[in-house]
């Protein structure tokens, strides 16, 4: 499904991503961890296609084809999401309205047929309830006056409607109390499906206990320097990642 | 990158309504003296009082200099090398019903969108659509005859109730008041009356449809609705101009009179063509709209403004009577190399007069929007109360916003309130839209669309529509 | 008529010798002010600020230059230990000036060649900044100096010790003007603090100046600035400062004017480089007829650039008020924030206010916003003072400084914030002790 190869990038000609490798393989949840400031953030925002951000070298391709080239919105539209660490708010913008723009431009991409107001309002109400958002979210602006904990679920709310084949959660669990913690869990085992796959990447290994994955990445210095199951999620928990870091050192 | 090549690609879009209707007109040489005035003023077969008092307003004209104050950049107008009169041959004999109506024009309303056949009636719309100058025809005059409101061409009105044009025109915009308001009493060409009569709520909504067509003639209407004691009206007007390479003049006035207890709801969207991105071509639009509030009485202005190479205008609302109430909102939108300058005054004389000014500018491309407004407590206005707030959403870096609003108070005991922000459409913002599957020029127009909600609530429902649809258009090509 | 004002003036100004490396400044106002027009009704920055109080006097120079009791007192802010340099008439009083003994600081005339060349390269290039914003004043000043004071503050200095410039006015018998002129550069990493002060005995004069002082602030160097009008309600003056600020400098600012029968008060502030900051606040009491006008402009030019400004007026009696607040924002000053609230009290019927705050943008990726009011006393506020036994008198004054109180007590230097308490205490209470006896009370401070 997603398959990166020496992927190097920078931003404001600091060198984040320092030649990464990655596989995954449909239906696979991959958690990657690591340090702050270690270029988690950033592979979801290269991924994603933010502009600030330099492709030195490397490639990522999803299903075959390569979107470093694309555009956001097109990687969007081949089935990309990122859900946002810090989702931004947009005054004046209905939530409904923004959804129903992302749901139409990913479908009609998808050559899906376009929903009636009808349908989509039906299956937003729907996806409310699932992810314990009071319907009013709908009519509000997007983001705009929502607490960190219900912005996180905005976040899972479009990923659930958008039906993506690739998801990346960017830290979605921090600052969430145990309760909204376990909505967004089940919010992803509910859509893992054998052609999803999942990018889980978290600083805590609390969200691991609920979400389940089949690998852990630790990601330091820009490169991937381990990988385990999860019980390297465990074991990153009980002795930090120094001893990861300056064996990485060691090597380079 | 690719959105680059997306964006040019639609820079090339055409003005919309860009066609121009091949109908023989009846159009005087260019110039402007008082033999010309005579001319307009016979072929409309006016009251000698009124040739009179539009050569009056021509003297003063003469007398006048151009406003400089404005933070616009105008090319010298030649007002001798404008044809002050055109009229649709056809015209000479009325059409008494729409088959009667040229064809070709027919086709011209439709390319517009305009629904005058029976979607209008569904609609609750009656259109006096002007085209060049003159009313061509006006429907369901009828069903508002029955209700006692007039609504027809002020030409027709002239003919038909001299007495009632003779009371109220120049009442609220004098002649002399300015220098396009002074032009335009000299020469105006036709426009609509609206009269409703004392403790009528007019049966619906009344529209019109302004269009400049004929190359090199400028638009002057003058419009002049009365509203009696209790009565209610909204008035809409839609205008929309050709695509020419030279600029096109307009000199519009319009003149509100609300009564003590009436009720004027006036909106207007203007799309105008605007000149293309180097600034060749489009309308010059000078319009002086005022209202005169009696006791208790309300006047709400609304406009859409997205047209024209140059606005210049500023509704106003002078709240006379002890309780009166004016509204300003606004939405005005500048792209390539537009320029506007538009606000609104409020001027408070009677006692608990209240003023609301909500005004949105969005600047694109390399073009320049100014508010400027002014709020004047007079020493009457006892308890007088305004809240403004005007915000201004820039989107590139070539664009400018500008906010000038005078306040002045001369009584204590009034309240004045005034807010304004400059913001911009944030990276940040489109890349979540983006992320989202949503282009940058949708994501644009969301934002925008958002930002003007305060206003399009205030529009009668199909124009909100239209007047959304009316900001994307606009809009193509202003993100790179 | 103003043309009479207007040929005085400039008779006057041809009449004055300047000093030798000043001559081509002089020549240069000369010139444009002999060719500039009055202002009338119709020139936007005086539409509210009419100069018929000029008409029928004629103006000379002044002749009484002696130093009196209340005059001595009044240049006397106690607990400021500022060094000193005190004007009377627009002549140096040498008993209180103490001021000449810092190296910083020295007269134009006493310019040694060095600081001659200082002067000569700077002075009337921070004005010339002021593109839209300069008036004929200005070119009358630089035709009519003489003398001015140069503060000079070298790289790094840490000058802690304020400097005052104190410009008196006195009874001299018949009508007259003084010209007054101030240079300030403060170099790079250099500090300094200056307060400006315009005021007068209470004795009959007819006085009008024309002041201007530039500032020129250089990199991440920081000045502290107070500019204090408490002319009585005879005297007119028209006065200038232009800053200019340079890369990750500072000008911090307190402007306040009482108002008199004329008082113009023009402050343009250049962000000419990335990083620089205003903070600016002003207060304006005009009372009586008198008439108090600001003009500000805030000149963004750079990018990285944050300014915030506040001011607020009361306006008594029949007086008026006239506030112009201007944040323009040029085409490169990409990333400023710049906000402006101005608020108004009308205290009476007769009074008047004029405020315009102005945006001028021309940069996209910015954060403006720009604030203003008018009311007047908040009567349910009054009226809860009034609940509690207090006259609705002294309610009234107790809220009018409220109103003011804010940027007052915000003031770095206390002995300006102890200075200006009683004046603006007493003239909200009309100069009665009783009125604002709570106010001035030491011991609830």
């Amino acid at each position: 499904m997603l398959n990166i190869k020496n992927l190097e990038a920078s931003i404001e000609g600091n060198k984040i991503l320092k030649g990464l490798n990655l596989d995954i393989k449909p239906g696979e949840v991959h958690a990657i961890m690591g340090p702050n400031g270690a270029g988690k953030s950033t592979l979801g925002n290269v991924l994603a296609g933010r502009e600030e951000y330099e492709v030195l070298g490397g490639s990522a391709t999803l299903s075959g084809k390569n979107i470093l080239d694309l555009d956001p919105e097109e990687r969007a539209r081949e089935g990309l999401f990122l859900a946002f660490q810090y989702p931004v708010e947009i005054p004046g913008v209905s939530n409904l309205e923004f959804l129903k723009a992302s749901v139409d431009a990913v479908r009609a991409h998808q050559g899906k047929p376009e929903l009636t107001s009808v349908e989509f309002l039906k299956l937003a109400r729907e996806k409310c309830k699932a992810v314990d958002l009071d319907q009013n979210f709908l009519k509000r602006g997007v983001n705009e006056g929502f607490s960190g904990g219900e912005k996180k679920r905005n976040e899972l709310l479009q990923m659930m409607l958008l039906e993506p084949q690739l998801c990346i959660l960017d830290e979605t669990d921090s600052g969430l109390d145990i309760d909204a913690l376990q909505v967004v869990a089940n919010g992803v085992n509910n859509m893992r499906s054998p052609d999803r796959s999942f990018i889980i990447v978290t600083h805590y290994q609390r969200l691991l206990d609920y979400i389940v994955p089949d690998f852990v990445h630790v990601l330091a210095n820009g490169r991937i320097v381990k990988t385990g199951g999860k019980e390297l999620a465990l074991e990153l928990e009980e002795k930090g990642y120094s001893w990861l870091e300056e064996a990485d050192n060691g090597v380079a | 990158m690719s959105s680059t090549a997306e964006i040019e690609r639609r820079i090339g879009n055409e003005y919309e309504a860009g066609f121009v209707t091949d109908i023989e007109s009846d159009t005087i040489a260019p110039g402007l003296n008082e033999d010309v005035i005579r001319f307009i003023s016979a072929k409309k077969n006016e009251p000698e009082w009124m040739t009179e008092w539009r050569l009056k307003a021509f003297h003063e004209w003469q007398k006048m200099e151009k406003p400089e104050w404005a933070n616009l950049k105008i090319e010298e107008i030649d007002f001798q090398s404008i044809s002050y009169y055109s009229a649709p041959k056809s015209m000479k004999d009325r059409p008494q019903s729409l088959d009667e109506v040229d064809p070709e024009l027919l086709r011209t309303y439709d390319k517009l969108g305009i629904p005058l056949h029976e979607q209008m009636q569904l609609a609750g719309v009656a259109v006096d659509a002007v085209f060049d100058s003159v009313s061509v025809i006006t429907t369901f005059r009828e069903k508002l005859a029955e209700a006692g409101v007039i609504f027809m061409p002020i030409s027709d009105a002239l003919q038909e109730y001299p007495e009632l044009v003779k009371k109220y025109i120049g009442s609220v915009v004098p002649q002399r008041d300015n220098y396009f308001a002074a032009l335009n009493s000299a020469v105006f060409s036709d426009g609509s009356f609206v009269y409703i009569p004392k403790g009528v709520r007019c049966p619906m909504e009344l529209s019109t449809y302004f269009r400049i067509n004929e190359l090199n003639t400028g638009q002057f209407e003058r419009t002049l609705i009365v509203a009696e004691e209790g009565s209610h009206v909204s008035y809409l007007e839609g205008c929309t101009a050709p695509m020419r390479d030279e600029n096109q003049l307009h000199a519009a006035v319009v003149e509100l009179i609300a009564f003590d207890n009436a009720e004027i709801k006036y909106s207007t969207v203007q799309n105008w063509y605007p000149g293309d991105e180097n600034g060749k071509g489009g309308i010059y639009n000078f319009v002086t709209k005022r209202a005169i509030a009696h006791t208790n009485a309300k006047v709400s202005w609304t406009q859409v403004e997205t047209g024209s190479a140059i606005t210049w205008k500023y509704p106003s609302v002078v709240l006379k009577g002890d309780n009166s109430i004016g509204e300003f909102y606004s939405v005005a939108l500048t792209n390539k190399m537009q320029q506007a300058d538009t606000g609104t005054k409020m001027i408070h004389l009677g006692k608990n007069t209240k003023s609301t000014i909500i005004a949105k500018g969005i600047s694109a491309g390399r073009s320049q929007s100014t508010y400027r407004g002014l709020v004047r407590m007079n020493p009457g206005a006892t308890g007088a109360r305004n809240f403004t707030e005007c915000d201004s959403l820039l989107i590139g870096d070539k664009c400018g916003a500008h906010t000038f609003p005078y306040i002045e108070s001369k009584n204590p005991s009034a309240i004045i309130e005034h807010e304004a922000t400059t913001s911009t459409v944030s990276e940040d913002q489109l890349f979540l839209c983006r992320q989202r599957g949503i282009d940058t020029e949708k994501a644009v127009s969301m934002i925008v669309n958002g930002f003007c909600k305060e206003v399009f609530k205030e529009l009668p429902m199909e124009f909100a529509v239209e007047a959304g649809r009316l900001l994307e258009v606009s809009l193509e090509g202003a993100v790179g | 008529m103003a043309e009479q004002f207007h040929a005085q003036q400039l008779a006057m100004a041809k009449a004055a010798t300047a000093l030798p490396f000043l001559t081509e400044l002089k020549e240069q106002g000369l010139e444009a002010f002999s060719q500039a027009s009055m202002p009338t009704r119709k020139t936007e920055a005086w539409r509210f600020t009419p100069l018929f109080k000029f008409v029928g006097n004629e103006y000379v120079q002044a002749q009484n230059n002696e130093l009196n009791e209340e005059l001595a007192a009044v240049a006397n802010i106690e607990d400021l230990n500022a060094a000193r340099l005190v004007f009377v008439n627009g002549v140096l009083n040498t008993e209180l000036s103490d001021a000449l003994a810092l190296e910083q600081v020295t007269l134009f005339s006493q310019a040694n060649a060095e600081q001659q060349t200082l002067i000569k390269n700077n002075l009337g290039s921070v004005l010339a900044q002021a593109h839209g914003t300069s008036h004929l004043f200005n070119d009358l000043n630089n035709a009519s100096t003489t003398e001015g004071v140069l503060i000079h503050v070298a790289k790094n200095q840490q000058l802690t010790q304020p400097i005052q410039v104190s410009y008196l006015t006195t009874d001299n018998k018949v009508a007259f003007s003084v010209n007054t002129r101030i240079l300030m550069i403060v170099e790079t990493g250099a500090q300094a603090t200056l307060v400006e002060q315009y005021a007068s005995d209470s004795t009959a004069q007819v006085s009008f100046t024309n002041a201007m002082t530039e500032i020129r602030v250089d990199d991440n160097a920081q000045i502290q600035h107070y500019r204090l009008v408490t002319i009585q309600e005879e005297a007119q003056h028209i006065g200038g400062t232009h800053v200019e600020l340079n890369r990750d400098s500072q000008y911090n600012a307190f402007h306040l004017s009482l108002g008199s029968k004329l008082s113009r008060n023009d402050l343009v502030v250049n962000h000419n480089v990335g990083g620089s900051h205003s903070e600016i606040s002003g207060v304006y009491v005009p009372q009586h007829d008198d008439l108090v006008d600001f003009h500000t402009c805030i000149e963004h030019r750079a990018a990285h650039c944050t300014g915030n400004e506040v001011f607020r007026g009361i306006i008594n009696d029949k007086a008026r008020a006239v506030f112009n607040g201007r944040i323009h924002i040029h085409p490169d000053a990409q990333k400023t924030h710049s906000e402006l609230s101005n608020k108004n009290l009308l205290l009476t019927n007769s009074a008047e206010i004029y405020t315009k705050p102005e945006l001028e943008i021309y940069a996209d990726d910015v954060k403006c916003a720009h604030g203003a009011t008018v009311s007047q006393l908040d009567e349910q506020a009054s009226f809860y003072l009034q609940s509690r036994g207090i006259s609705k008198q002294e309610a009234n004054v107790i809220l009018s400084f409220g109103f003011i109180n804010e940027l007052l007590q915000a003031l770095p230097h206390k002995a300006i914030t102890h200075l200006l308490r009683p004046v603006l205490a007493r003239r909200f209470g009309r100069d009665t002790d009783e009125l604002s006896s709570h106010l001035l009370d030491k011991d609830l401070l």
